[in-house]
């Protein structure tokens, strides 16, 4: 008796499973995948948008998918690349654009993607500085901006009472924060004045855009392979890294690592003051447990029509090509990127980020629902990239071997941190080097 | 007259080689011939244009001071690791030999930093002596030591000299006291009637009778520090401050999966190949001369 009903039991979940088996074979949906390298808050979130996405249809199945920080992640889909299978779409750091730029067989212009998926895309309603960074000249979009950002100062209030600063007056300029991180370690308000993420995304990249001076020729890389660096005795840049260097020794700035390690010195309380991407709000929200402020990239007053915009920061999408790639894919993705750019999934991104809206409308969506009005501080990176104003030298750069070269800055600050050579030092140093490295990626790409 | 042995079926002694020909065919020919071809192309992260460039890669790499740096960082490295790992070992390994009591148990507790994976020792002492929240660099600040790692290079080496030979220590310990359980008690005893100290018993016997082995981690430990502790670097200081602790090993890992320089990062291994091969050769030609195989 109860044999037989376990058997009946058996076939009928046999019968069962071969149905939804037949059913699921016939429209399986396709699979999407995307590579990111953000953690933490931003991370979960961009998962939670792909997960949101497969809601909303049963074509395609996203799978969001964190594989390292930006450099591991790029390595990792290089390799899935040459072994013929790359993800389809992979988020690339600001520093990466420029060597995938130049692999234009390895990707697809996204603005090509959505065409061919015959879907309608405006590239002229990204912000204008992200459309100078990732964009043609005749207007197409290489890949999408998503988490677009600058750099902002952010302040400790608490400390700045504890020091006898104005809390509600972030320093403009950087001999006023020298001032203020003087004050903070006499009166030992904190255990160190300032900090900094992004050494050299900050130092360099962004201190030359703020004071609109080159470091490169060709209008800083963009005008073709062949352009060389032109760090050495430039005196804005000299100028800022010296600071850093004699603010090193009594701990009123304080170096903590390449990447954005810093944060957490800042968090922590340790440092008062941080110069960091606006992208990294949403942690700083989440972690200090004191009052904090946000002001604009300091800048040197002296300098002739400083202060100038800052330049963007963060990541886009590239869209991967591979032999074996169905068209089907190819609108699976653009579908996605499609939703990704929508102002719902903007707005909500960047409002919990600190991210940038990447488009003009999500911007306008956000201000027409009073976002900044409530939210002071918030539109202090758009204040500096989209407000500031706009030079020769303000569009971002574009190099390749680029997060190679950061490197050979980051180690040059370090030994001149380290107290062994001199700002003079690791710009030279860097620009010999780095040009080596662009020299190799000339041949390699030509 | 010599009497051989000869298996008249001609196929089989190939099928026992087989397996072990496969495994090294497969990991080690076939990996080593890659690096050798992709050190002689020049190509872009993704092989969209792949040329052929002869030894350029060479040159540039020999060329660049850097890489010359790198070299003799990753010598004084080696050299550092490898005593620091050997002298405590032995020392350790006479001691236990003299242990009577629960001598199993002294052996295996001795054992135990073997068994940990080198990314996993290189975060108990990234903790253990991080400058912030380290409990170790705690008590050096305490005492007056001006410590940082993540910023004074030489700080960030000797950690990291530190944990590798630490991580190595076991290994060695091993090898030492079994070298010495297998020298014979009669000839110690006849030296101690003579009226030869421990001191000196250890000087004219026991170490000259533990040459062998002690060459042999000589060896062992060389090609150690120069390739397995490439773990505990990536865990603890990624190769800096600056270029502090970049070894040649991880300078290969940094150009070719970091910076994706394939064509440099195959030819730096292959350099690296050729070195290991020299030193081993050097160690066998000439200290081992001085070796008493007993």
């Amino acid at each position: 008796m109860q044999l037989k009903r376990l058997i009946t039991r058996g076939l009928l979940a046999a019968t069962t499973a071969a149905l939804a088996f037949g059913v699921s074979a016939q429209n399986k949906p396709i699979e999407i995948n995307m590579w990111m390298g953000l953690t933490g808050q931003g991370g979960e979130m961009l998962t939670r948008f792909g997960e949101d996405f497969n809601k909303t249809q049963n074509e395609y199945r996203v799978v969001v998918s964190f594989k390292g920080q930006y450099p591991e992640q790029r390595a990792a889909a290089v390799a899935a690349y040459r072994a013929g299978n790359p993800p389809h779409i992979m988020q690339m750091f600001d520093a990466g654009s420029g060597d995938m730029m130049s692999a234009r067989s390895a990707i697809v212009p996204v603005s090509e993607v959505f065409r061919r998926a015959g879907l309608q895309f405006n590239a002229a309603d990204f912000i204008p500085a992200a459309r100078g960074y990732y964009g043609l000249p005749n207007g197409d979009l290489l890949s999408m901006p998503f988490n677009v950002s600058t750099t902002v100062l952010f302040y400790n209030k608490d400390a700045f009472r504890k020091a006898g600063l104005d809390p509600e007056k972030a320093p403009r300029t950087w001999p006023e924060l020298i001032d203020a991180a003087k004050k903070i370690r006499t009166t030992n308000a904190a255990a160190c004045g300032f900090t900094t993420t992004w050494l050299a995304w900050v130092m360099l990249e962004q201190v030359a855009s703020r004071h609109n001076v080159a470091f490169g020729t060709q209008s800083n890389g963009r005008g073709g392979l062949d352009a060389s660096l032109t760090l050495a005795n430039n005196p804005v840049l000299t100028r800022q890294l010296q600071t850093l260097i004699d603010m090193q020794k009594d701990k009123s700035f304080d170096y903590g690592g390449r990447s954005n390690d810093a944060a957490a010195k800042f968090i922590s309380g340790e440092c008062a003051m941080l110069t960091q991407s606006s992208g990294g709000l949403g942690a700083i929200a989440q972690g200090a447990k004191f009052g904090f402020g946000v002001g604009q990239l300091p800048f040197w007053p002296d300098v002739t029509g400083a202060p100038y915009a800052t330049t963007i920061g963060g990541a886009s999408l590239w869209v991967f090509n591979a032999p074996n790639r169905t068209q089907a894919e190819f609108r699976g993705a653009a579908r996605f990127l499609d939703y990704l750019r929508s102002d719902a999934v903007m707005t909500e991104w960047a409002k919990a980020t600190g991210f940038l809206p990447a488009t003009n409308s999500a911007f306008r969506a956000m201000q027409t629902e009073g976002f900044f009005a409530k939210n002071p501080g918030r539109d202090v990176p758009i204040l500096s990239l989209i407000d500031g104003a706009k030079g020769d030298n303000t569009n971002g750069y574009r190099f390749g071997r680029w997060v190679e070269i950061r490197d050979v800055f980051h180690e040059e600050m370090e030994k001149a941190l380290q107290g062994n050579q001199s700002a003079a030092d690791v710009l030279r140093n860097t620009e010999r080097r780095g040009n080596v490295l662009l020299r190799a990626f000339e041949r390699s790409a030509s | 007259m010599q009497r051989r042995v000869v298996f008249p079926h001609k196929a089989l002694p190939w099928l026992l080689l087989a397996p072990q020909l496969a495994v090294t065919l497969v990991f080690f020919f076939w990996p080593g011939g890659q690096a050798i071809y992709m050190s002689l192309l020049q190509q872009d992260a993704f092989g969209a244009s792949v040329k052929f460039s002869g030894l350029e890669n060479f040159a540039l790499v020999l060329g660049d001071e850097g890489y010359l740096q790198a070299f003799w960082r990753t010598l004084y490295f080696s050299v550092s690791v490898t005593v620091l790992a050997m002298v405590p070992a032995l020392w350790l390994a006479v001691m236990a030999d003299r242990v009577v009591k629960a001598s199993t148990f002294y052996t295996t507790a001795m054992l135990i930093p073997y068994a940990v994976a080198p990314a996993v020792a290189g975060v108990l002492w990234l903790f253990m002596f991080n400058p912030s929240i380290g409990v170790l660099a705690w008590w050096m600040k305490a005492l007056g030591v001006d410590w940082n790692p993540t910023l004074d290079g030489a700080d960030a080496l000797w950690l990291v000299i530190l944990a590798s030979a630490w991580k190595q220590v076991a290994y060695n310990f091993l090898f030492f006291l079994a070298g010495l359980q297998s020298i014979p008690k009669s000839l110690l005893e006849a030296a101690a009637i003579d009226g030869a100290g421990p001191v000196r018993r250890f000087w004219t016997i026991i170490f000259p009778l533990l040459s062998p082995t002690t060459f042999f981690l000589l060896v062992v430990g060389l090609v150690y520090a120069f390739f397995d502790t490439f773990g505990i670097i990536s865990a603890i200081t990624q190769g800096g401050p600056a270029t502090a602790t970049e070894t040649l090993v991880y300078k290969v890992y940094k150009d070719g999966v970091h910076n994706l320089d394939l064509g440099s990062s195959a030819a730096q291994s292959v350099i690296l190949m050729v070195i290991v091969v020299g030193l081993t050769f050097l160690q066998f030609r000439f200290v081992e001369r001085r070796v008493h195989y007993g």
